[in-house]
């Protein structure tokens, strides 16, 4: 029989061969990049590896994911990956772990038996936990990334070069009240309002944006309106329906600019003419919803008639199936419910016609809706095939790891010499990182409002990536979580931070944070501070940058190309730019990272290095939190 | 301030537990009724060796420090006292790692005091008796010793967790 690793023997030696052959490596994530990273390991001999991935087959992870097949719809990612790459090698020993890479089975003690760690991540979350546990156990990190046509790899081990970290992390947007109630300029703008109306009529409403106490001073135009509870006959229905359009796009719209919101505005928002809504809520009974009629529907622009029509179809849809009717006021909003997502398509086109901003069909609605960019099997496939390489180079082991190994981009676009791989140097730890460097963060909140129990959901765990938090006060031990925890501490979770035992949390109070199951020691120094919850809808602002900074915000955007027509400040120019391009899928083909980021091949000045991190984060960051499987935010 | 010392200390070897901490044993400090916890007091629990008469019981303890920590030991009582030649009838165990004038060090952490208290179950040193059932009956009477120890082992099966 042939000998299989001939040909890796010709190409890496016997020396390196023999190294991989002896490896024993972690894939985190078996998606996307994940199966191509899985399949590429083996072919190049790697032997021994174990695979972790939560998650189970859906059907449109096909187009991307070859190693699944329709018949393994429903089963365990990590586990089918691992089965059929097993058959490229039978030598190879693939271990399949279906669980959550974050859950303490594979904490400290499971890292350590690698040799290297390979992330195939698509969310923030589970990669700054798996930085945290290489960094711990001193393991070489290859970090992945793709967003559409974008995409990097880079190296991280601890002392030698950047941790995931190092870098701040665009969080996800929140928008302001304001912006989204009585001022929207963007498509999604109008999305995110049509969600909260749709949370208004059928979920929590007052968790909606657009919830009005009805006993509060002003008298809401719409809350009595969409409060009411139509019968199961089509006329109360289509009654409802129609009140419900006119309260929304002609009489609120009509009241707010009697309020003169509009002052200064360059073109004033235009009321929807009631009569006109309500002949259309009407007509639904003559023309039912578009969506059964003809292929290619979600593609359409609903106009004014459309939108009513279906907006009123999807009342009736909900009131008149007592299945779903049941579930009115605590159904939550899921961009692959059609109702839902025909709903808010409708929802947000007449909000825009009002705004003068230009409508969305079903499909890209839904594309804002769930902060979705297209995943590119080929930009997926590149970014594996660069993780094999910075691999190899660690494992020849000829140099250190920051010498050896580069930061790779994947670009949309060529650079000025047209290339599309640009590989830039690895840069050393940044000493103000909280996680590898200084272990020191300051929080500027409101101690006086905040409880704890946010301060460690929102603040220590959302933002700063902490799994099991136990928190210190000088030497008060206020709160611990996981394992052996002391749940008498959990009273502590309502108190303001004010409260606190110990003295309680007031201006300049440095709390101690630790994880053990990240091996995470970190002094959060809070400041005292009250926010315009405009300015700041968090309500707390991390790090040394005070909102002005806040300005930036637009790189952290859902993509929907709207960041490039901001009016950026120009401090944040560089990040709004450079988001666009993270952005881009939706076929805004601006500007690209690389020009202004580190074609210089890792220059130590300071701008140039800013605006690629920015990159950086904004690629990875894009695909990231939470959402999106199905159509796939990047590079799951 | 010798007090400062002793919570330092505790603090430190509360961290060290919830790294680390053998399997089946638990150790943490009460609470406040300001809800912060009371360093100076904890609550533990250790199991039996499965291959022995006590296995399958987890037996409460309570240790109690003082600012004196870690120069003197802390005061370790099971609660409730439990039948063993070598409780006393409060249920203080008598062990010479945590005499101050026999073997207690400062270097002694929790974990290992946990340790061998709970080797001392299944390894009673009948020279120095601290009750008299217990004793009398390792004694004297074996077998019922045994059984007795089994009961005790049943009465402690852990409710929960």
């Amino acid at each position: 029989m042939a000998d299989r690793y001939a040909h890796l023997r010709a190409s890496l030696g016997d020396e390196l061969l023999a190294k991989v052959q002896a490896a024993k490596l972690l894939v985190v994530g078996a998606g996307g990049i994940g199966c191509e990273l899985l399949k590429n390991l083996v072919l190049t001999g790697f032997l021994n590896i174990h695979v972790v991935d939560l998650d189970i087959i859906d059907v449109s992870n096909l187009n991307r994911q070859f190693l699944f097949r329709q018949e393994h719809v429903g089963m365990s990612k990590s586990q089918v990956a691992a089965a059929a790459v097993k058959v490229f090698n039978p030598d190879a020993t693939i271990v399949a772990h279906h669980g959550n890479v974050k859950s303490p089975e594979f904490g400290l003690n499971f890292v350590a038996q690698f040799d290297l760690v390979l992330n195939a991540l698509d969310n923030v979350d589970a990669r700054r936990h798996v930085n945290r546990l290489c960094l711990a156990k001193d393991k070489p990190l290859i970090e992945s990334g793709t967003t559409g046509y974008l995409g990097q790899v880079t190296v991280i081990r601890k002392g030698e070069t950047e941790c995931y970290e190092c870098q701040p992390k665009p969080t996800q947007k929140s928008y302001p009240i304001c912006t989204i109630r009585s001022t929207p300029d963007k498509p999604v703008h109008c999305v995110v309002w049509a969600k909260e109306l749709f949370r208004l009529l059928f979920g929590r409403a007052e968790d909606s944006m657009l919830y009005e106490d009805p006993a509060g001073d002003e008298p809401s135009a719409y809350m009595a309106t969409v409060t009411a509870r139509p019968e199961a006959s089509a006329d109360a229905i289509t009654a409802y329906a129609a009140a419900v359009l006119v309260a929304q796009f002609e009489t609120e719209v009509a009241k707010r600019i009697g309020m003169d919101v509009y002052k200064g505005a360059k073109r004033l928002p235009e009321a929807v003419a009631g009569g006109a809504l309500r002949a259309l809520a009407a007509e639904y009974a003559q023309a039912p919803s578009r969506v059964a009629r003809k292929a290619g529907w979600d593609r359409d622009v609903w106009g004014v008639e459309e939108s009513a029509r279906e907006f009123s179809a999807c009342l009736h849809d909900v009131y008149s199936s007592a299945a779903l009717r049941e579930h009115v006021g605590s159904m939550e909003f899921d961009k692959d419910d059609k109702i839902a997502m025909r709903f808010v398509t409708a929802a947000c086109n007449l909000r825009s016609v009002v705004f003068h901003i230009p409508l969305q069909s079903y499909h890209d609605a839904k594309g804002i809706a769930g902060n979705i960019i297209a995943a590119i099997a080929t930009t997926n496939a590149i970014i594996a095939g660069l993780q094999v390489l910075e691999a190899l180079k660690i494992m020849r082991a000829a140099k250190p790891i920051r010498e050896a190994c580069n930061y790779v981009w994947c670009l949309r676009e060529g650079t000025r010499k047209g290339l599309l791989l640009q590989p830039t140097a690895l840069e050393p730890p940044s000493k103000g990182c909280f996680v590898c460097g200084t272990r020191t963060v300051d929080v500027h909140l409101d101690t006086a409002a905040l409880t704890f129990g946010e301060f460690v959901s929102r603040v220590l765990k959302s933002r700063l990536g902490v799994n099991e938090p136990s928190v210190s006060v000088g030497s008060s031990l206020i709160y611990e979580e996981g394992e052996d925890a002391a749940q008498g501490l959990r009273a502590n979770l309502p108190k303001r931070l004010r409260d606190l035992p110990g003295g309680g949390v007031t201006d300049g109070t440095s709390l101690s944070v630790e994880d053990f199951s990240q091996d995470l020691d970190v002094t959060v120094c809070v400041y005292h501070r009250v926010f315009d919850e405009e300015e700041v809808p968090d309500g707390f602002v991390v790090g040394g940058q005070m909102p002005v900074a806040s300005a930036a915000k637009p790189s952290a955007e859902p993509p929907s190309a709207e960041t490039g027509t901001n009016g950026a400040p120009a401090a944040a120019a560089a990040a709004a730019a450079a988001a666009v391009p993270a952005a881009a899928a939706a076929a805004a083909p601006t500007a690209q990272p690389a020009k202004r980021g580190r074609e210089d091949g890792g220059s130590e000045e300071p701008p140039s290095k800013r605006a690629a991190a920015t990159v950086a984060t904004a690629v990875d960051t894009t695909g990231g939190d939470d959402d999106d499987d199905v159509i796939c935010v990047g590079d799951d | 301030m010798s007090g400062g010392i002793a919570r330092a200390r505790l603090a430190e070897e509360r961290k060290a537990w919830r790294k680390d901490h053998p399997i089946g044993f638990y150790a943490r400090p009460v609470s406040n009724p300001d809800n912060s916890m009371n360093l100076m007091k904890w609550d533990c629990g250790i199991p039996g060796v499965a291959s022995s008469d006590w296995a399958g019981g987890v037996y409460k303890l309570s240790m109690e420090f003082t600012d004196e920590y870690p120069s003197k030991p802390p005061k370790c009582k099971f609660v409730p006292p439990l039948f063993h030649p070598n409780v006393y009838p409060s249920g203080t165990v008598c062990l010479s790692i945590l005499n101050e004038d026999d073997g207690w060090r400062p270097a002694i952490t929790i974990k290992q005091m946990l340790l061998g208290i709970q080797d001392l179950l299944d390894n009673p040193n009948p020279n120095s008796p601290a009750q008299s059932e217990a004793y009398q009956m390792f004694v004297n009477n074996r077998a019922e010793y045994n059984r007795r120890v089994r009961l005790e082992a049943r009465k402690n099966i852990p409710q929960d967790s």
